[in-house]
């Protein structure tokens, strides 16, 4: 008895040892431990790679193409820092970030650099969680989708009505605090985005309600889109921003300026195109601050920024041209910009009354 | 006994059930039905009902399948689906992979069993599938090609090994002990064709590959550690017998999904790494846990005499384990075994929803956030089903070789 009791010792050490061994072997890469917190800027710059935390599943905004590339609108703001910080935009790691419950976590874990995911701000997650938001990249609100002849023209019409909305949202308690307020009273049917909007294109339910963006582009797909109508009416904001973790102003800071520069780029008609040339020759001092290069050959205007050289907002534009340009390029006629939240204001001009964009670069100097 | 009525007296008459058999096809299959389908007014009635039922079912299927479906979702998507982000360039390192996998099953199975009918045509069916997906777009002669490549080498396996003699001797050991050996380093030579040398990071396993690596390491992993797990856990020294046993009653008593949001944010602190690699340990221990389980009720299954016969003829603790009684517990734990590994096989898709991977169904969800394939979810969905029955149903299939070719369950 005494052998079998060694040889079982034996093997139980040898079966912890193969644990160990197992659980070691993958620890050489260095991103295991908590420390750098803080100074995300030099992390990003040391592992010479921006981790990237995007959705994979969300039409124009964050999908796959065929070949297995992540492209969408979210995905160019990723490249824009990646280039604004290590001068290389195909320096990113496209960590999936589509399961809305656990992306905050892989934010605070430090399984990624930036959260870049249609992201609404709202004060108890920036309260809450250990997330800051930086500059909105994309307004929304949410809206509702009929059938065109249903007949409905807006929330008032929709008394018992059947509203097709997705469960443990904010759409959720959005529409739910709307019609408290107008006093109506409605049947929801609850689901997963995909699943509601499912159900409301096989006729089973009156209404269907999500983010305008949201609506736009599943109907815009439909072979009979004609049958359906989004509504003016918008009930709440959504704002969806960049998120980065909380104190680490630096890292805030360029986020939050990369995304101002690709908008004040547009708002001065700097692109992708003609970005070099303006850097060659800045026709006034903003653009040769905004470039990061010196004006009829005085000083380079630095600003302040410690971890990244003036040039970033070139190197960003250089890579992914301006914010209209990026919005073209990925969404396009599929959300209509002209004269919406995410036009520029300063196109507003010719927009109807009571509409226009507010998208709006904060003065860079 | 010279007056027996025989009308024919050419014609031996049989008993009754044989003298029905010989009547013509047609008669017997009426007779069949009447009997089981119409043998009472209520069994007319449900037979009625339950062929609209299946006819309007079968109808709806293939209605689907070859009308309504927009199956361009998944040929368009093929290699997103397969391998994702697996670098383009780099596919020749998965072809060969297919080969070297396809060529082991064609050996194995010409060493230990042999194929029926029935495997060739589950073959040439499983083939047509896979042929049907890669024959489009640009590279579809090539995928084509290295497909059938992969194909033949698993019949040129299988033709070289049933040619040998099964007669036990030195050349079938030498042949067994090959292919065994063979099948241990598969797993390593495999991960070792797809990421060393120029290869991919880990991180780049995606899709298909994903789950196709994620399932035999946690399979292979489980069991290497389940071994001293039940002996351990039998032990009679108590250190070791209740370290294991808490180690299995925790590791079962939580899902897998909690054990993967461990991975995510607790293994992360204690070993790093890549996450890849901490789920793999995630999945190897979890099986670990069930598996033991199996390994300790086959050992218990065992008679006594077994071990003290293995002592009687001289053997030490070590050999008896090795010699008699191991080989004769894993016997008896092969079917819970690979109930097992296939629960662990579908299990796979979890990653997606608790870790930033992305296999299988976790592509086809991206597939479907392509902006003109939004309405197509249950072509996507379909699809990742059947490719995972089918896996499923190779898993099961083989071990019923391996089961009837050991003799199991004909003691």
């Amino acid at each position: 008895m005494k052998r079998l009791r060694f040889g079982l010792l034996a093997a139980g050490v040898v079966a912890m040892l193969a644990l160990v061994a197992v659980a070691c072997g993958g620890d050489d890469d260095g991103d295991g431990g908590g420390e750098g917190r803080g100074n995300t800027v030099q992390t990003i710059k040391d592992r010479g790679e921006l981790k990237c935390g995007v959705k994979q599943t969300q039409p124009l905004f964050g999908f796959r193409e065929a070949d297995g590339t992540v492209v969408g609108f979210d995905i160019e703001f990723c490249k824009a820092l990646a280039a604004a910080v290590l001068g290389d935009h195909t320096d990113v790691e496209y960590v999936d970030a589509s399961d809305a419950s656990t992306r905050f976590e892989l934010l605070a874990e430090e399984e990624i650099d930036v959260l870049i995911r249609t992201t609404t701000i709202t004060a108890s997650r920036d309260r809450e969680l250990a997330v800051d938001f930086a500059q909105t990249t994309f307004y929304t609100g949410q809206g509702f989708a009929v059938r065109t002849d249903s007949g409905i023209n807006s929330t008032s019409d929709m008394g018992d009505a059947i509203i097709c909305v997705q469960t443990g949202t904010t759409t959720e308690q959005n529409v739910a605090d709307h019609f408290t307020d107008i006093g109506l009273t409605y049947d929801p049917q609850g689901g997963l985005s995909q699943d509601v909007a499912d159900a409301f294109f096989a006729g089973r339910c009156d209404v269907l309600t999500a983010d305008a963006s949201d609506l736009a582009s599943r109907i815009a797909v439909r072979d009979d889109a004609a049958d359906y109508k989004i509504l003016p009416q918008i009930i709440s904001k959504e704002p969806l921003a960049p998120g980065v973790r909380d104190y680490d102003s630096e890292w805030k800071d360029v986020v939050n300026w990369v995304v101002h520069g690709l908008i004040r780029a547009e708002e001065i008609g700097i692109t992708r195109a003609n970005v070099d040339q303006m850097a060659d020759n800045p026709p006034n001092t903003e653009v040769a601050r905004l470039l990061g290069v010196p004006f009829q050959g005085g000083d380079v205007a630095a600003l302040g920024f410690d971890s990244v050289d003036a040039q970033f907002i070139y190197r960003a534009i250089k890579a992914v041209g301006n914010y209209g340009e990026i919005y073209d390029r990925t969404i396009g006629d599929n959300i209509p910009r002209a004269c919406t939240l995410n036009d520029l204001v300063i196109n507003n001009s010719g927009c109807p009354d009571g509409q226009g964009g507010i998208q709006y670069a904060l003065p860079y100097r | 006994m010279v007056d027996m009525p025989a009308q024919n007296p050419q014609r031996i008459v049989l008993p009754p059930h044989r003298e029905r058999a010989r009547r013509p096809r047609i008669v017997r299959l009426r007779e069949w039905a009447r009997r089981n389908l119409f043998n009472s007014r209520a069994g007319t009635a449900l037979t009625i009902v339950t062929a609209i039922i299946l006819g309007l079912l079968i109808y709806g299927v293939i209605y689907f399948v070859f009308v309504d479906a927009n199956w361009r979702v998944i040929t368009d998507n093929r290699w997103l689906l397969f391998a994702g982000g697996y670098p383009m360039d780099q596919e020749w390192r998965l072809w060969f992979s297919v080969g070297f996998v396809f060529l082991l099953i064609g050996l194995t199975y010409g060493t230990w069993a042999s194929l029926g009918r029935r495997d060739h045509l589950f073959i040439v069916l499983a083939s047509g599938f896979a042929i049907l997906l890669l024959a489009h777009g640009g590279a579809a002669i090539w995928s084509t090609l290295w497909y059938l490549i992969a194909v033949g080498l698993l019949y040129a396996g299988y033709a070289i090994t049933i040619r040998m003699p099964r007669e036990a001797g030195p050349g079938r050991t030498l042949q067994q002990r090959s292919v065994a050996g063979l099948l241990i380093a598969a797993l390593p030579i495999v991960l070792i064709v797809l990421l060393a040398f120029g290869g991919a990071r880990p991180r780049e396993l995606e899709g298909f590959v994903l789950n196709l690596v994620l399932a035999p390491v946690g399979i292979a992993g489980g069991l290497v550690i389940a071994i001293p797990l039940a002996l351990g856990r039998a032990s009679r020294m108590k250190a070791i017998s209740w370290t294991c046993t808490t180690y299995i009653e925790v590791v079962r008593g939580a899902p897998l999904l909690g054990w993967l949001f461990v991975a995510l944010f607790i293994l992360d602190d204690v070993i790093g790494g890549e996450l890849i690699v901490r789920a793999m340990v995630v999945l190897a221990v979890f099986t670990a846990a069930y598996m033991a389980e199996y390994i300790r009720g086959a050992l218990q299954a065992l008679p006594g005499g077994q071990s003290e016969a293995a002592h009687a003829v001289g053997l030490n603790q070590f050999q008896s384990m090795q010699l008699i009684v191991m080989p004769q517990a894993l016997r008896i734990s092969i079917p819970p075994m690979v109930g097992q590994a296939i629960s662990i096989w579908k299990d796979t898709t979890l990653v997606t929803v608790i870790l930033p991977l992305r296999e299988l169904k976790g592509n086809a969800d991206s597939a479907i956030a392509q902006f003109e394939f939004t309405p197509d979810r249950i072509e996507a969905y379909v699809f990742v089903a059947v490719v995972f029955w089918v896996v499923a149903f190779i898993m099961s299939r083989i071990s019923q070789r391996v089961e009837g070719s050991l003799g199991i369950g004909e003691r």
